[in-house]
């Protein structure tokens, strides 16, 4: 099924990837500082992971990145242009997919509705290869709340692929899924990122999902939230759950996030 | 450093359980359920949901038999006469249907349907603007509730005034009345959309007429239809209502022009037809209920 797909689908032209760049971005919610002048660069084609404890302020960043909120200070770039509003090129995939999908429309409809506006063919043409693309070929007829949580998170990527973004924002895209459908979703993330050559930016509290997914880390601390570190990470690449997770690399670059989300939580609370 | 740029083909099979589980969810009939959840075998049924209507029939035989009550409570026999001579007839060009039902029951029904249309037209745009703004919600609120809690055919009088004595006034009865629930029941369903799936469309850019028309009413038609159901009853009980005064046709004009005559045979024969009326249009409206949210039914049986 996968090795014919190939063939069928070449993949599409994307346009030249972007970067992101924070710069001293911080929020306050009146007296309650959220995030406090986060500076990180998000490198284009490459995936990045925003990696903190609960609470520090990680939806408020994504919020912020894709311009549905606004910081009280610093500035948010993307391709070199101050994010104002919701910018072209950027597609999100929620946490709650059964809340983000929408249940009165099937698989393909959904995936079609936000290139509503595009000419009928080219419409079809991308839904065909975003369902495609996530091995669901053949459920386009299904509804949402007929599939599997895995499956409807699926949909929910072929969503944000239909639409071609330059960058992908993902806000703990696997929180709710089981384990085994956890580390298909992970594999298909990386397999679709190589393919199109997009930038990613995972949000997510699971230290060995950072690790596994990510060109880089940004590590935030405990709230109000700053930057505790930037990590690249070299390991090769197409990874896998059990080659990579033995690699010792994987285990140092693990081993040393966990420190720094430790001590930065007991720093808190002491 | 480019470890992967498009070109490069990293294909993991996907998994297995996985497409097993959409397809085992998917075959999902909906018969095996019923059947469990009534848990009576289909005879028993048929008996016991024949067993009340027999016993009123009985009820309403004794009575007629009565030499007091009788005078007033025609047999059932003839009253069911009455009501095949009047409301039917055996000329297929006329679709069966005698001159009652031309004569008074359409143009009942024709007002009751366009005072009902009317609401719902109203309700929706209107719960559908209050819904979506919090500030206009509490600006009117004290109002919706106002008209809701008025005893509406006290108004019947006003209605008369404002539009004179043809269908008019009876239309606008009804309209008042049953827009309230449909309103109320938008402004809840539109309010209660989800912050996700409303964050969803803005960073997709969904244009906002879209947002309207296929996430905000598609997302609150399952609430607009409960209140449209409450609604299409009380559109019949207007409908009489409107007609008891001022009226030259309708079932409820009959209803008191039979009364007046001393014709009770005409009376009962009125009630049947609004019986026949009430079931058809709970119906029809269930079949496009029906249709219309068959989504909504499926959405809801996962999550039980």
């Amino acid at each position: 099924m996968t090795e014919a797909r190939v063939t069928e689908n070449p993949v599409p032209p994307t346009g030249t990837s972007a970067e992101l760049l924070l710069d001293g971005v911080s929020r306050s919610y009146g007296d309650n500082l959220a995030v406090r002048s986060i500076s990180a660069e998000v490198p284009a084609s490459k995936i990045s992971v925003i990696v903190g404890p609960s609470g520090c302020g990680k939806s408020t960043l994504l919020r912020i990145i894709s311009g549905l909120d606004e910081p009280t200070a610093g500035r948010v770039e993307f391709e070199g242009v101050p994010v104002k509003g919701v910018p072209e090129g950027l597609a999100m995939v929620f946490q709650d997919y059964s809340r983000s999908l929408y249940p009165w429309m099937r698989v393909d409809k959904n995936v079609a509705f936000p290139i509503k506006h595009l000419p009928a063919k080219e419409r079809a043409e991308r839904v065909r290869f975003a369902i495609d693309e996530v091995g669901l070929s053949g459920k386009e007829k299904l509804y949402p709340w007929q599939m599997s949580g895995g499956m409807q998170q699926r949909v929910a990527i072929a969503r944000a692929l239909a639409s071609h973004p330059k960058l992908l924002l993902m806000d703990e895209p696997y929180a709710s899924v089981d384990a085994q459908t956890r580390a298909d979703l992970e594999d298909l993330l990386m397999r679709i990122q190589a393919e199109l050559g997009i930038t990613v930016l995972v949000v997510t509290h699971d230290i060995d999902e950072s690790v596994y997914l990510a060109d880089r880390i940004i590590v935030l601390s405990a709230p109000p939230s700053v930057v505790a570190e930037v990590i690249d990470v070299d390991l090769p690449r197409p990874r896998d759950h059990i080659a990579t997770k033995t690699d010792p690399r994987f285990v140092e670059i693990r081993g040393h996030v966990t420190r720094l989300l430790r001590s930065k939580e007991q720093a808190t609370s002491a | 450093m480019t470890l992967s740029q498009h070109g490069t083909e990293v294909h993991v099979p996907l998994s297995a359980p996985e497409s097993e589980a959409v397809e085992e969810r998917a075959a999902q009939p909906l018969a095996p359920r019923r059947r469990i959840r009534s848990g009576i075998p289909w005879p028993v049924r048929v008996v016991l949901r024949v067993l009340a209507p027999a016993a009123i029939l009985l009820v309403w035989w004794l009575l007629s038999q009565s030499p007091r009550i009788g005078l007033f409570v025609k047999d059932p026999k003839t009253a069911f006469q009455r009501f095949v001579d009047e409301f039917l007839s055996g000329d297929p060009s006329r679709l069966f249907l005698g001159d009652a039902t031309y004569d008074h029951l359409v143009p009942s029904v024709g007002r009751a349907l366009a005072g009902l249309g009317i609401a719902i037209v109203v309700g929706v745009v209107v719960g559908v603007v209050l819904g979506l703004s919090p500030v206009l919600t509490a600006l009117f609120q004290p109002m919706v509730h106002l008209g809701r809690s008025l005893p509406s055919p006290a108004l019947l009088g006003v209605f008369f005034f404002l539009f004179g004595t043809g269908a008019s006034p009876k239309i606008f009865l009804i309209a008042f009345s049953v827009v309230w629930p449909i309103l109320l029941n938008t402004i809840d369903g539109v309010s209660s959309i989800g912050q996700t799936r409303a964050q969803a469309a803005q960073v997709f850019r969904i244009p906002g007429r879209d947002v309207l028309f296929s996430i905000v009413l598609p997302g609150a038609s399952p609430k607009i239809f409960a209140g449209i159901r409450t609604s299409l009853s009380f559109a019949l009980i207007l409908m009489i209502i409107s007609e008891l005064q001022k009226s030259e046709n309708g079932l409820g004009y009959l209803l008191i022009q039979s009364q007046r005559t001393f014709d009770y045979a005409g009376f009962w024969a009125v009630l049947i037809a609004l019986v026949v009326l009430g079931v058809a249009f709970n119906f029809i409206f269930l079949a496009i209920e029906r249709r219309a949210l068959a989504w909504h039914r499926g959405a809801t049986q996962q999550n039980d």
